[in-house]
């Protein structure tokens, strides 16, 4: 994940993508040159640019740390106690919450809905972003139109797209069981939201609302590439395809790697969809994921302690995940 | 028709065909939502389900400005969404800039830690939150909700600005500067174009992000005319003499506004804003 | 290099101040009272404003602020109030929350409310809401009863009887179902909400119909595998099977009024008076009327002799270590003065009955339209509360508000998770012992096992 303190690495890299020298106050090293001789400093950075760069990051430091450091600690604070929601009595139990999850199977089955939820949502998104992006990227008429409409789902504030798919998706007066009945694609309404098929659904509805979002930072990216790239790939006669594994796919590397891990670590701690669409309980009960179990030890269990030690083990798994992520994806994350 | 022809007409096909079908995606709930809006509390129910409202009625609208607080509550999520953003994407330009173009110690080390701390789940940060801005005093107050905006969506934007930052090459800067341009002046010029996209990107998911909270506007607000548009409408939902009637009239009426201004804005995501730069 | 510094510090200076601003706008130094409560209807609020604009009138010196929001949500600023040591004034809670909160002694008494309204004067059903020690502790803002609606003109139609047992019920639900030429259901018998808290009120409901009870009297340890509770599930098994629609699981309280107004469903167990103004917004013209929906009494189970109901009626809370409390309590007392009652109670006219046998008795009150229209609806809450045939969610009799879990165990899932298994599948007798099993251990983790 780091780089070696104050040197960088330019080293080999494609030619496509941003890393041409430093700017002055850092170390260069030739390719070529033995890997050892970049422990070699030849300039120190300068001051002046040090501060300046420790000036323009630290108000985001001191808005962040200062904000979220103390909620964070509060929370690892009080997934050691026993602690009722309601009332001001606390017991010191150390990891006994850890361990009371350990043998739960509610905490076992939800962490397995929240992978299972994850893993599709983030997968379907990221396809469709990237292929919404590509075909947003070409110009054609009614672009404009079409660029802003399908941030639609996006934007739109989650309780009326949870209501808008629910009714669509209702098994006695929806508009979607309607037709497929009409059209004979099936017999039967199909219940969307029972039991057996809420999952399919809640993930059918999180890869509409969040894939924007995908198709957008994406299309950003594409837009800043260089349109001589793509000319010269067509004159030497290369077709669509190679031209997106070879030109485009390497742009879009760094943003793509950003947006995988940001979309990651939402879909895993995601709460307001996934809540509005079950509530937990009842036909919730099928897509109980973790942070939907988190809430419901905090605020319906009324067991603060048991809510915020699953918060600390979702944050385990997210870091040792992102951990992984960054060592399997090291270009990416250094510096150019 | 010789065959490059072919392929070319076939690829624009399938162009329009993606088109089409993104569009229609993203716009079928639409303009449900819009159609429903529309339709007088017996047609909501119809079977079969009409597209078009057979009696067309305002009066959801009506009774959403007249009988409830929503226009309050749009002027309020305006006002935070929009300092949240300001706030936002002025800070989170600033450090990204420092952590692509500076070299300090612990540089990487500090991306990793703002990182770390977006990993614990909003839903239960709440309550602490809520507990320091007591302390603070803040609560109840538009403040607070900008702070606690900010808090969630300045880890990201700070990632995200940093691998947009990350693409614009170093010898632009270098190439002004070896001019005789002082850093501002590199900035504005050379990065600035080149970073648009990526800026716009991040400010409109910055905005939706703080124009779409619930749990912390529910927790952290009190008074009623301090609220925002998402916990307005979820009361309304759940004021059990519900109108859907009346819900999608609301729904409508928060995506438009912003749907207007994406047409408008959409426009600085094109091509060529900085692509010239290169070549210079 | 030394302008970009000097810029971004005069953008810090710049932005902060702006921040600041904001802040400086401090409310006077009024006492200002926090009122919490659930109803979210924009006549309702809007009422309640006036109420506390007229208290403001005559008290210069309190400010009132109301909040009405949803309950998982009220539950949640609780949460959050309470950690950060400010909860509110004064706030609506359920029973077995009033009940919590009062074991804890969080709460200041009510009993000068109590005077000041008649403490004849409060329905016997109500009082006991949030009654303990001989005091009062909570006075409901206003009862209503859980009503067997059903398709008045269909019934009359086919010629049925009222139903007194539940098989019966289940017949007579049958009888008003309909198909189409393709056998496909056009009318379901019955549409029952699958959300937690309704399934969680109907099993209580359906319990105490049938003779039987949750918890033990003397150790508070769970009965769900008595043969009264298992019933239960079997009774919901049959609905399952018989009338109900196949997804009703995934139902919510609203979607049962749409369904029974427009005619997909022929009755609701779980109606309350709130839905009169649903009909009547969304049955098809003509049919909004109590001649097509009427109110039955609900039958008694196998083991049951007598009907039963669930009462819904928050009572009002007031937090002792909240900053005015006695201001609370005032405004609270003016709250429920006949002429300000009123403006309140008539914006849901069938569903905010009065808590006070003289307003309900009152011309004034009377005198609304929608109320003498569904007085059918209105005559049978109060054969419920008269009787005392109804009780608030989870208690089977009285005593069961001396439960100190009451609250972690409707918000645990646990039973609804039991109905959920009995209908997916699972025998009941098995369902029932898992749902034992994990009541008892909630049970004891709270520290509160004494069998």
């Amino acid at each position: 994940m780091t780089t070696m303190r104050g040197v960088s690495d330019p080293g080999a890299r494609p030619v496509a993508s941003s890393g041409a020298a430093p700017l002055s106050g850092a170390i260069t090293v030739q390719p070529g040159v033995s890997r050892w001789a970049r422990w070699i400093p030849t300039t120190k950075p300068k001051r002046r640019e040090q501060l300046a760069g420790v000036l323009t990051i630290s108000p985001a430091l001191i808005l962040i740390l200062g904000l979220t450091l103390y909620p964070v600690a509060y929370s690892i604070w009080l997934s050691l106690l026993e602690k009722h929601s309601f009332f001001p009595q606390e017991r010191f139990v150390g990891i006994e919450n850890y361990l009371y999850l350990w043998k739960d199977e509610e905490f076992w089955t939800s962490l397995w809905l929240g992978v299972v939820y994850s893993i599709w949502t983030i997968l379907f998104q990221m396809i469709l972003g990237v292929a919404a992006a590509l075909i947003l990227n070409e110009s054609f008429v009614g672009r404009g139109l079409v660029r802003a409409i399908v941030l639609f789902p996006y934007m739109v504030p989650t309780i009326v797209a949870v209501i808008l798919w629910k009714w669509l998706l209702n098994d006695m007066y929806g508009v979607v069981n309607y037709w497929m009945v009409a059209l004979r694609i099936v017999k039967d309404p199909i219940c969307w939201l029972g039991a057996d098929h809420i999952m399919l659904s809640t993930i059918i509805m999180s890869i509409w609302q969040f894939f924007p979002f995908v198709l957008l930072s994406i299309l950003a990216r594409l837009q800043t590439i260089p349109p001589e790239l793509y000319e010269a790939a067509k004159v030497d006669g290369a077709s669509a395809l190679r031209r997106f594994v070879h030109i485009t796919l390497p742009q879009i590397r760094g943003i793509l790697f950003v947006v995988i891990l940001l979309r990651s670590i939402w879909m895993f701690t995601k709460f307001d969809t996934v809540w509005l669409m079950g509530e937990g309980a009842g036909v919730g009960r099928f897509i109980r994921t973790l942070p939907v179990y988190a809430y419901m030890r905090t605020f319906t269990y009324y067991q603060a302690g048991l809510g915020a030690a699953l918060a600390v083990i979702m944050f385990a798994i997210l870091v040792v995940c992102t951990v992984i992520y960054f060592r399997l994806f090291r270009e990416e994350a250094d510096i150019g | 028709m010789n065959r490059w022809r072919l392929r070319h007409l076939s690829t624009r096909g399938l162009l329009y065909v993606g088109a089409i079908l993104l569009a229609l995606q993203a716009a079928f709930p639409f303009f449900w939502m819009v159609s429903t809006s529309f339709k007088p509390p017996t047609e909501v129910f119809a079977q079969p389900p009409s597209f078009i409202p057979n009696d067309p009625t305002w009066d959801n609208f009506h009774r959403l400005f007249t009988a409830t607080g929503f226009l309050t509550y749009f002027r309020n999520s305006l006002i935070v969404s929009g300092l949240a953003v300001l706030l936002t994407m002025v800070v989170s330009a600033a450090g990204a800039y420092s952590l692509t173009r500076y070299q300090y110690l612990g540089r990487e080390k500090i991306a990793g830690l703002i990182l770390c701390t977006y990993m614990f789940a909003p839903i239960m940060v709440v309550i602490p939150f809520f507990i320091l801005v007591k302390k603070m005093g803040i609560e109840n107050t538009h403040f607070a909700l900008v702070l606690a905006f900010t808090s969630f969506c300045l880890p990201f934007t700070l990632w995200l600005m940093r691998a947009f930052f990350k693409t614009i090459p170093l010898q632009l800067e270098e190439a002004a500067l070896v001019d005789g341009a002082g850093r501002v002046r590199a900035v504005i010029h050379v990065i600035l174009p080149l970073a648009l996209p990526g800026i716009i990107a991040t400010s409109i998911f910055t905005f939706i992000l703080a124009w779409n909270d619930y749990i912390f506007t529910r927790i952290l607000i009190t008074s009623d005319e301090l609220k925002t548009l998402p916990v307005g409408v979820q009361d309304l939902f759940h004021s059990a003499l519900i109108d859907w009637g009346l819900i999608m009239a609301a729904g409508m009426m928060i995506t438009i506004p912003a749907l207007l201004f994406f047409v408008a804005v959409q426009r600085y995501l094109i091509r060529g804003w900085g692509a010239g730069a290169v070549k210079g | 290099m030394l302008r970009k510094r000097k810029l971004f510090g005069m953008a810090i200076l710049i932005l902060i101040p702006t921040f600041f601003i904001p802040m400086m706008v401090f409310p006077a130094e009024k006492k200002v009272v926090r009122v919490w409560h659930t109803e979210t209807e924009p006549l309702t609020i809007a009422a309640f404003q006036e109420i506390i604009n007229d208290f403001e009138k005559l008290h210069p010196d309190i400010t009132v602020k109301q909040e009405g929001l949803a309950w998982g949500d009220l539950e949640a600023k609780l949460t959050a109030a309470l950690a950060a040591g400010s909860p509110p004034d004064a706030a609506h809670g359920q029973a077995v929350t009033c009940a919590s909160f009062y074991a804890q002694g969080l709460l200041r008494d009510q009993e000068d409310i109590a005077e000041a309204v008649g403490r004849d004067n409060i329905f016997k059903a109500v009082k006991m809401q949030c009654f303990h020690d001989g005091k009062y502790y909570g006075v409901p803002h206003s009862p209503n009863v859980s009503l067997l609606i059903y398709r008045k003109d269909i019934f009359k139609q086919k010629g049925l009887k009222p139903p007194e047992t539940w098989d019966e019920f289940i017949k007579m639900a049958q009888a008003m179902m309909e198909r189409d030429k393709d056998g496909r259901v056009t009318r379901y018998g019955l549409s029952l909400p699958g959300t937690p808290l309704f399934i969680n009120i109907l099993v209580g409901e359906l319990t105490a119909a049938n003779g039987g009870r949750l918890f033990d009297l003397k150790t508070g340890r769970p009965t769900f595998t008595e043969k009264q509770v298992v019933e239960v599930l079997d009774f919901y098994k049959k609905l399952n099977d018989t009338v109900l629609p196949p997804g009703w699981l995934s139902h919510g309280y609203l979607d049962t009024f749409a369904n029974l107004a427009t005619g997909k469903a022929a009755t609701l167990y779980q109606g309350y008076g709130r839905g009169a103004g649903y009909i009547e917004k969304y049955a098809p013209k003509g049919t909004g009327n109590p001649e097509h929906f009427g109110v039955m009494v609900k039958p008694h189970g196998p083991s049951g002799k007598g009907t039963a109901a669930q009462l819904d009626a928050e009572p009002w809370m007031i937090f002792k270590n909240a900053k005015y409390p006695e201001e609370a309590a005032e405004f609270i007392k003016f709250f429920f003065k006949e002429q300000e009652y009123i403006k309140y109670l008539h914006t849901v006219p069938i569903h905010l009955l009065p808590t006070l046998k003289s307003v309900q008795k009152s011309k004034a009150y009377q005198a609304n339209e929608m109320y003498q229209r569904w007085k059918e609806w209105v005559d049978m809450d109060y054969f419920y509360f008269e009787k005392d045939l109804a009780k608030p969610t989870l208690i089977i009799q009285w005593a069961d508000l001396k439960l100190p879990f009451g609250l972690e165990i409707l918000g645990s899932g646990i039973v609804v998770d039991m109905v959920t298994d009995a209908v997916r599948g699972m025998p009941s007798v098995q369902a029932a012992a898992k749902a034992q099993a994990r009541a008892e251990e909630l049970i004891t983790k709270l520290g509160y096992k004494r069998w």
